[in-house]
């Protein structure tokens, strides 16, 4: 009986979540996947049939996905070291600074705080040919740079205001990671008279890696997730320099109504996420797993 | 001797950082100080120090916040905003914290199976099934409507997990008690389990409302009516006017700013926790 009524109790609780995401996440996830083998248009559906593979060597034929593709690895690749490191070495900084520890906190957190849409719209004036970092370089003899409005450096551009943005997210999840560390270790490595730098690399380091695959693998995929900020400061241009891949979902999905081949990127893109979240359960859990045991080797 | 050194390295490094961290908000001065200056004043001072100082307060100070504020909808765009982040913020609540709770508190069928797909879901990006979405809101007839934005925003897997986190831990004998009572299972969940779980609804609120204020995609696709926009969407409709001055755009830029600032400052602790728990709790 308490069973029984439990079961309806628990189904009632649950069930407005249940119907929402039956309607707004299984059934698009289901849809997405069996669109991505069909040439579903939307503003055609009778003329639906089955392709197959067709939309996936279809798109990695299509030059503009392909541009998109390399654009976005580019974005990954530019933002993620920069991004990492760059919190790494402020929350350090942070840590050891003994002054105004709070201004500095605060200082590098405030990017975090704008919007993407505010965010692109300032750095637009930044970035504008008689701008203020144009004026400022002409002070140390350097020409004026085209930045977001050239071909070449409209994509660098574009990822170097991300990581400002950015990094001071990743350096609160660094300094409280520094702040866990256990200040005995420290206490026995004063002891050992060891230099700061094999303290940094014996303690810090490896107290900190599992934090670090982490940051590495959530910026990873954040910059891959990249479209706002091309879609506010340069549409996706010059000649299609800083378009990506969920900007080409989007146009070829929402915008041109090709739901088939907006569903095989979108399939694309979304393996690629769950591969580096894959990545990164297991490179953690591998980590726990030793700890556990050096734990009880220790006990 | 090694203290006083220990004391120059300290001061020599926090005056570095100071340096840096100056360098760093360079854009963030130069629209505070510019948002005040008419256009002509912003050229002017472009290439001298003063571009980073804002003007002597006097007459036409406030002219582009005026301007912002009376002669675009700028208004209307926050007020919507606001509107919508409420109405997120109490349905949120309400369909992930039973959710929560059911999978914290009552065994139903299945329960740890639904447990394991919400952790699933955390990890599907919303860009894979934006498309898909946008085409059901469509056909549906919802675009431009609230309920369009709002309804598929409502159950998020994040949230309801966090919830299942907290309610775990809550003791069973005061729902076992509640029960001997006859008390209403769902009276005892807004009347006892909510309010003895403040943290972590101020925690989801809070993220709720940054999600609703700062989101681009989802609004810029549902709304494409004027008198609807969200203030992000607002301000692209706003800055990308060619009568808007450069001057207004940074002022506009600096208002949108505003409440989440307050937000931040109001529940820093929560926020600071929340983003280092993410981190410990998955690192």
């Amino acid at each position: 009986m308490k069973n029984k009524s439990n079961s309806i109790l628990g189904m009632a609780f649950f069930g407005p979540a249940l119907v929402l995401m039956t309607i707004f996440l299984f059934i698009p996830m289901i849809l997405t996947l069996i669109y991505s083998f069909t040439d579903y248009f939307a503003l055609n559906p009778k003329l639906t049939h089955f392709v197959w593979f067709e939309n996936f060597s279809a798109i990695f034929k299509d030059d503009l996905f392909t541009t998109a593709f390399g654009n976005t690895v580019k974005f990954v690749l530019i933002i993620v070291p920069l991004q990492t490191l760059g919190a790494l070495g402020l929350a350090l900084l942070i840590n050891r600074v003994t002054v105004c520890k709070r201004y500095f906190k605060v200082a590098f957190f405030i990017p975090v705080v704008m919007s993407l849409a505010v965010v692109s719209n300032l750095w637009m004036q930044i970035y504008s040919p008689e701008g203020i970092l144009n004026t400022m370089l002409s002070n140390f003899g350097v020409e004026p740079q085209p930045f977001i409005y050239g071909a070449s450096q409209a994509l660098p551009s574009i990822a170097f205001m991300s990581v400002w943005q950015g990094v001071g997210y990743q350096m609160i999840i660094f300094l409280g990671g520094l702040q866990a560390i256990n200040p005995a270790l420290y206490e026995a490595a004063e002891m050992d008279h060891a230099s700061s730098w094999s303290r940094f690399k014996d303690i810090t380091l490896p107290e900190l890696k599992p934090l670090c695959v982490f940051v590495f693998i959530t910026v990873t995929i954040g910059a891959f997730r990249m479209i706002v900020q091309p879609m506010v400061m340069t549409g996706g241009g010059p000649s299609h320099s800083t378009y990506t891949i969920v900007y080409d979902i989007y146009e070829t999905g929402t915008v041109n109504w090709e739901i088939g081949l907006a569903s095989a990127m979108a399939i694309v893109f979304t393996v690629f996420v769950v591969i580096l979240t894959i990545i990164q359960t297991v490179l953690t859990k591998d980590k726990e797993d030793r700890h556990e045991k050096k734990k009880a080797k220790d006990i | 001797m090694k203290r006083k050194k220990q004391k120059i390295f300290n001061i020599a490094l926090a005056v570095i950082m100071l340096i840096m961290s100056l360098f760093f908000l360079f854009p963030v001065i130069w629209m505070l100080a510019n948002s005040f200056k008419p256009d002509a004043a912003i050229t002017a001072d472009m290439n001298s120090a003063m571009a980073f100082v804002p003007p002597a307060p006097g007459k036409g100070f406030f002219d582009n916040y005026k301007a912002i504020l009376f002669d675009t909808s700028f208004i209307r765009y926050m007020l919507n905003t606001l509107f919508y982040a409420a109405i997120m913020i109490v349905s949120g609540i309400i369909v992930n914290g039973l959710a929560g709770y059911a999978l914290a508190k009552i065994k139903f069928p299945f329960r740890d199976r639904w447990l394991a797909v919400i952790m699933m879901l955390m990890v599907i990006p919303a860009e894979t099934i934006i498309t898909i979405n946008f085409m059901f809101v469509s056909k549906m007839g919802l675009l431009n409507t609230v309920f369009g934005y709002v309804l598929p925003m409502i159950v998020n897997p994040f949230n309801i997990f966090l919830f299942r986190q907290v309610f775990v831990s809550l003791p069973d004998d005061v729902w076992e008690a509640a029960q001997l009572d006859h008390c209403n299972p769902v009276k005892y969940f807004f009347t006892m389990v909510l309010p003895m779980s403040k943290t972590v609804v101020a925690t989801v609120s809070v993220f709720t409302f940054l999600n609703v204020w700062n989101d681009y995609l989802w609004p810029s696709l549902v709304f494409t009516s004027s008198n609807l926009l969200t203030a992000q969407i607002g301000l692209n409709s706003i800055t990308s006017n060619d009568n808007t001055t450069m001057g207004q755009t940074l002022a506009v830029i600096t208002l949108i700013t505003i409440p989440v600032i307050i937000i931040y400052s109001l529940f820093s602790k929560q926020i600071v926790e929340g983003v280092i728990s993410t981190g410990s709790k998955e690192g």
